[in-house]
Formats: structure tokens, sequence, C-alpha cells
């Protein structure tokens, strides 16, 4: 586990003095990966303001690379700031599973992403690295992410951004799992239910989805995001 | 950022390898079958399992019970990490094989473990 500690002893010196800001509502990451898996994915984000409603969807196709490794990588379109519903962006991200599930007192995995994004006529990118921690106790897991977001390009300011998310899920049954959530950035501080679940169609196929609910809670005013997705395992 | 700093502190304070003794248990995979298909094991400990796979078709051992899902590939080993569970029966099967490769991990209070 000596390599898991060097790394964390890395992200800890390089992030002093990191300020944080942004919506972060998305999707929890789990630090675990399946060996000789191919996925395909779809997510959809929706949020709305007292001013403004946000629309962003994703579509993405990941496979394992290792036993330990995956890749995946999605288009993702946004609606701009004219009503335009378009793609916007391509991201690749790799996770990489740390420790075997149960070993240690917790799981651990590693996040890395980069995107490339047209927004408003200019090109911008951003590089994401993070850890994904998951705690089993009895028949609920306890997963929380923790990524550190730079950005830069034509139409953003060069910035670094901290995002924490947390899922607490209830194993109930593989096709009903209920879950809360929290998705934090320095300005916004959002939490709400969820649902998981997954159904196993035979052989390696199953298909699992998730549904949230969340609510901005750090500020007066409305600021609501549902967010849903369908990921196909095969 | 005192957060994130925390955060990190907690990694490697959480991954440090306890040298508790952990029990280790044995299944193997053979004609698409688990043996022995009903393994005891302690309640309230955490276990270290073996399982190897003798065909010559990949596996996956799967539960949602004991929250596990790993690839063995043929002619090979995997250990897998479990507990410390309460007294119960957990199920478990292949996912490639889901008809026949079958089995469960029957959970004991220590003094039933042999």
């Amino acid at each position: 586990m000596r390599l898991v500690q060097i790394i964390t002893l890395f992200l800890l010196i390089i992030t002093f003095g990191v300020n944080a800001d942004g919506l972060v509502v998305d999707k929890v990451y789990h630090p675990y990966v399946t060996a000789g898996e191919q996925s395909v994915e779809w997510r959809l984000l929706s949020s709305e303001t007292s001013t403004k409603n946000r629309l962003g969807q994703r579509f993405g196709y990941g496979f394992s690379l290792t036993e330990d490794m995956t890749l995946e990588s999605y288009l993702v379109a946004e609606r701009d700031e004219n009503n335009n519903f378009g793609v916007q962006a391509f991201e690749t991200e790799l996770r990489w599973m740390l420790t075997e599930q149960g070993q240690y007192w917790a799981d651990w995995g590693l996040l890395l992403e980069a995107e490339i994004a047209d927004v408003d006529g200019g090109r911008n990118y951003e590089i994401t690295a993070g850890a994904m921690f998951e705690k089993e106790i009895d028949k609920t897991s306890l997963t929380v992410n923790l990524f550190v977001v730079q950005e830069w390009g034509e139409t953003v300011p060069n910035e670094t951004e901290l995002e924490v998310r947390a899922q607490y899920r209830y194993r109930y049954r593989s096709e009903i799992q209920p879950a809360i959530e929290l998705y934090t950035g320095e300005n916004f501080i959002g939490v709400g239910p969820a649902i998981i679940g997954l159904k196993r169609f035979g052989g390696k196929k199953q298909l699992k989805w998730e549904l949230g609910f969340i609510t901005e809670v750090a500020h007066d005013g409305k600021d609501h995001s549902l967010r849903m997705a369908l990921e196909y395992e095969f | 950022m005192k957060t994130l700093n925390i955060f990190l502190l907690v990694v490697i304070f959480t991954t440090f390898d306890v040298k508790s003794a952990k029990d280790t248990f044995y299944l193997y995979l053979e004609s698409h079958l688990f043996y022995p298909s009903e393994l005891v094991i302690p309640a309230n400990k955490k276990v270290k399992l073996i399982i190897e796979n003798k065909d010559s078709t990949p596996e996956e051992f799967d539960s949602f019970d004991l929250n596990r899902e790993k690839v063995i590939y043929p002619g090979r080993k995997v250990t897998i990490y479990i507990g410390p569970l309460k007294p119960g029966r957990y199920e478990y099967f292949g996912e490639f094989n889901p008809n026949t490769a079958l089995g469960t991990i029957i959970v004991e209070s220590d003094r039933h473990v042999h």
C-alpha cells in the first residue's frame, strides 16, 4: 500500500492553496474496476434556478484496459446561452483501482480526466485528478470523491477548482438501492436523495441506473438539479 | 483547503495494512461448479477467500449479498476479502454460468467454524 500513500502525499503537497468554485452535480464514482468489461453510458443533468435552466447530456463508451484500470470517453452536449443544444466537448477518463475491495479499512481508486471543449466560440481545456474512496458498513456503502480540476482556455479563466462528491447508499436489493448524495464546491452545497439499481441479464450483460434530485442548500433561491444515468455493461 | 488536507491524511491512515491475522479459506471452480458449494466462515471477522479457476474458460464471481464482483481467468487464482459479516447465508454465483456455478457462504459464530 506504499503506492497509495506516496500518491496521496503528492496530492497533499500540490493541493495546498487550491481555490474552489462551481457546480459539481454529476455522478459519484466508485473505486472499482471489473476486468474484461465494456460499457456504454448516457447521463443527463437538468438544473433549474430562478433565472435559468441548464441541460447537459453525455454519451460514453468505456472498456477495461487491465484488471484494475478502465478507460472511458464521452461526447458532452449542453444547451448554450442562446438555447442551442449541441455537442460541446470531448472527454476521456482513466479510473485506476488502487486497492482490492475489502482488503483495507477502506477501498481507494484514482481518476484522471482530460476534456477539450468549444464554448462561446473559444477552445477550452480541463484536467481533473482525484481520489475515490469507498467504505462498506454492513448493508450500506459510503463513497467519497475528491477531485482537483484545472481549467484554462480562450473563454474561461485559468483556475483550479475543488470538487467533493459523496454518496451514502443502502444496498437494499440489487434493483433498488436508495442513497443520499452530497455535491460541494466553494459556492455550492447540494444535497438530495437518489436511487441506484442494477439488473443482470446473464453472461456479462447488466444495466445500471441512477436517478438523483439535488437541492442547493447554501444559498437562498431556487437551484434544483435532476440527474439520471443509464449504463449498459457487456 | 483544510477539508482536502484532512481528507488526504485520512487516505494515508486508512491504507495502512492492519497486521491482524486474516483467516484464509479456499474455493475452486471445476466444470462450472464451485467446490465446496457451501463454505462456513466465522462471523464478525474479515477473511481472505482464495478462488481457483480450474476450467479453461473465465468466470466471474458475483454476489450482491457479499458486495463482491471479480473475474477469474482460466487456470488462475484470485483473492477476495470479505467481512466482517453477521451470521447468515450469503449467496454467490458465476456470472458466465449462473445455472451451475452457484454457492453459499455460511457465516457462523466462531465456535461453529472448523
